[in-house]
């Protein structure tokens, strides 16, 4: 018997519909960075300006301190990206191949934390930061972001494909817990470190929240908090200027992905975050 | 075989090891999540405005302040609303979506991943900024196109009701390309027989997706659904904050937004405490109720 083809066309049309909707404003963002203020509000419908123009950028370069804060934001995300994980590895490496008293219980807890909402422990860490003289320093952002459930979480699920014996082979020619990491786990689950890692660091690279409790002079801004300040419901009068802020923002991210893609899109859809 | 045994149990004899593995991982936890959490609860109970020196006990008021004020209500309602939306965008339509790449279509399956993935990948403070203008009511491109067919555009911003929705859009559009990836890797995961089975017996589609697709995926929908609400409503902060600051008249305020308000703009830390408190439990029910549904032997993929 024929198995009856499924009608695909109107859902082609659905996604592509879609797709438009979640990339368009990337477009619009990058068009308009490169208009001038009166290219921008004549011709909104005009994706490509007329005249190319980095003068937005340049407002941007002229008016705050975009190179420190662009350094800012890498520092950030780099440094909370390596330790969430060396410490995420670490942890799951425990909770893999280590049988100990209430390993259950904290794996537990520590997975729950994942469903706590950020507002729970806001205060007491702004208040510990103040405590330690971090507020207004981007040590203060990176201090409480050293470790990571979801990263625990993504590492063990990977370290458990790996076949025990393996390990237990490895035990027997009497290699250490070093060697067995640095030499069997990390190599086998390589992929899904450096997709942890990317996704780590572009997190921190958005964060916004955390970052703007801490964070009072734009000397230590991070890119998302030098956006806002272009931001009024209003409109304003710096719209190509935001747009060149914006374009600047998610160029890192994007270029990440669009770099990796296949590999982050097979990490997330093959180890599977359940 | 005695001799792998007496590895294992070599093994075993290091487990302190374990500990000093966690270790790391332990010392943020305890600093900035566990201690965190218990001197939230603690604070609930005061009166206290972050700067002052003493704090005030006052028993459960701060909750009874919190249950009683009609504003509270406005809030929880609209934290619902906003609750609502996420899930018909960012669970079903996802589901859907996933659903039909993996087993309807033939062609351009990669490309559809990758480009409803990518919104994830920036800030939620850039999307924020580029729908603000792309949905500007007046000079916006939507605007502009609407107006061709003689449609005005609501302003949005300002209005109750329509100000959630386009927040809730904003959030979407972040939050929906994560959601479909693990929806999709789900999906893909499920058995081909029995679909290839099904479509032999010429069984319509919705019933492929409703009796076949969902229950076998749906240890994974309940996760998607737990972070729909529970990282969706942490997201759509982000949007209030940098547009409407929870505006016009607390109407696009959440629970999140109203407790980060209630801390860090009217220095209230036991009302925003308490706020927390209760959101969170609202959240744990929710969990309570997801591992409810597993242990009922709901069907697990692996």
């Amino acid at each position: 018997m024929k198995i009856k083809r499924f009608v695909s066309i109107p859902w082609h049309l659905i996604f592509i519909a879609t797709i438009f909707i979640l990339i368009f404003p990337i477009i619009f963002a990058v068009g308009s960075s490169f208009k001038s203020l009166q290219d921008a509000y004549n011709n909104v419908l005009n994706i490509i300006p007329i005249q190319p123009t980095l003068e937005n950028y340049q407002t941007f370069f002229d008016s705050l301190p975009a190179i420190q804060i662009t350094v800012n934001t890498f520092i950030i995300a780099a440094v909370v990206t390596i330790f969430k994980v060396i410490t995420s590895f670490l942890a799951a490496y425990a909770f893999v191949y280590f049988q100990f008293r209430g390993k259950t219980v904290l794996y537990f807890v520590l997975i729950s934390t994942i469903f706590i909402p950020f507002t729970v422990t806001m205060i007491p860490n702004y208040l510990i930061i103040s405590k330690i003289g971090l507020t207004d320093s981007i040590w203060g952002v990176i201090l409480p972001q050293l470790a990571d459930a979801l990263g625990i979480f993504l590492m063990r699920q990977s370290m458990k494909t790996i076949p025990m014996s393996l390990i237990e082979v490895a035990r027997l020619d009497n290699l250490s817990h070093v060697q067995i990491m640095r030499d069997i786990v990390l190599p086998l689950i390589k992929p899904a470190v450096t997709s942890t890692g990317i996704w780590f660091f572009i997190s921190s690279w958005n964060e916004y929240v955390w970052p703007v409790l801490i964070l009072k002079t734009t000397d230590n801004f991070t890119l998302p908090l030098a956006l806002q300040m272009y931001i009024s419901s209003e409109g304003g009068t710096n719209f190509t200027v935001a747009m060149a802020v914006s374009v600047i923002t998610m160029i890192i991210p994007l270029a990440l992905y669009l770099a990796f893609q296949r590999y982050i899109v097979g990490t997330f859809t093959s180890s599977g975050i359940k | 075989m005695s001799a792998l045994t007496a590895g294992v149990k070599r093994f075993n004899k290091e487990n302190w090891k374990a500990y000093f593995l966690l270790f790391p991982s332990l010392l943020i936890f305890a600093f900035f999540m566990f201690w965190p959490f218990i001197y939230t609860i603690y604070l609930s109970f005061f009166d206290w405005n972050m700067i002052s020196p003493t704090k005030e006990f006052v028993g459960f008021q701060n909750y009874i302040d919190i249950l009683t004020d009609p504003k509270s209500y406005k809030i929880f309602g609209n934290t619902f609303i906003y609750i609502a939306i996420l899930l018909v965008l960012n669970c079903v339509v996802p589901y859907v979506f996933a659903f039909v790449i993996d087993m309807v279509l033939k062609r351009f399956k990669g490309f559809y991943k990758g480009a409803l993935f990518m919104p994830a990948f920036i800030s939620l403070v850039v999307g924020s900024i580029l729908f603000t203008w792309i949905l500007n009511p007046v000079s916006g491109p939507v605007a502009i196109i609407l107006g061709w067919f003689g449609l005005e555009m609501p302003i949005w911003s300002k209005m109750d009701g329509w100000v959630i929705f386009v927040l809730s859009l904003i959030t979407s559009w972040k939050v929906f390309g994560y959601n479909f990836i693990v929806l999709y890797a789900s999906i893909n995961g499920i058995s081909r027989e029995l679909i290839e089975a099904a479509r032999l017996d010429q069984v319509p589609l919705w019933r492929i997706f409703f009796q076949i697709v969902l229950p076998m995926s749906s240890a994974t929908g309940i996760y998607v659904f737990i972070i729909t609400i529970v990282q969706g409503l942490q997201y759509v902060f982000t949007p209030i904050k940098v547009i409407t600051q929870g505006g016009p008249n607390y109407a696009s305020s959440n629970a999140i937004y109203h407790a980060y308000h209630e801390a860090f703009v009217l220095y209230r830390t036991g009302h925003s405490a308490a706020l927390s408190i209760l959101t969170m439990v609202i959240f744990l029910v929710l969990l309570l109720i997801e591992i409810k549904f597993v242990e009922r032997g709901i069907y697990y993929e692996n």
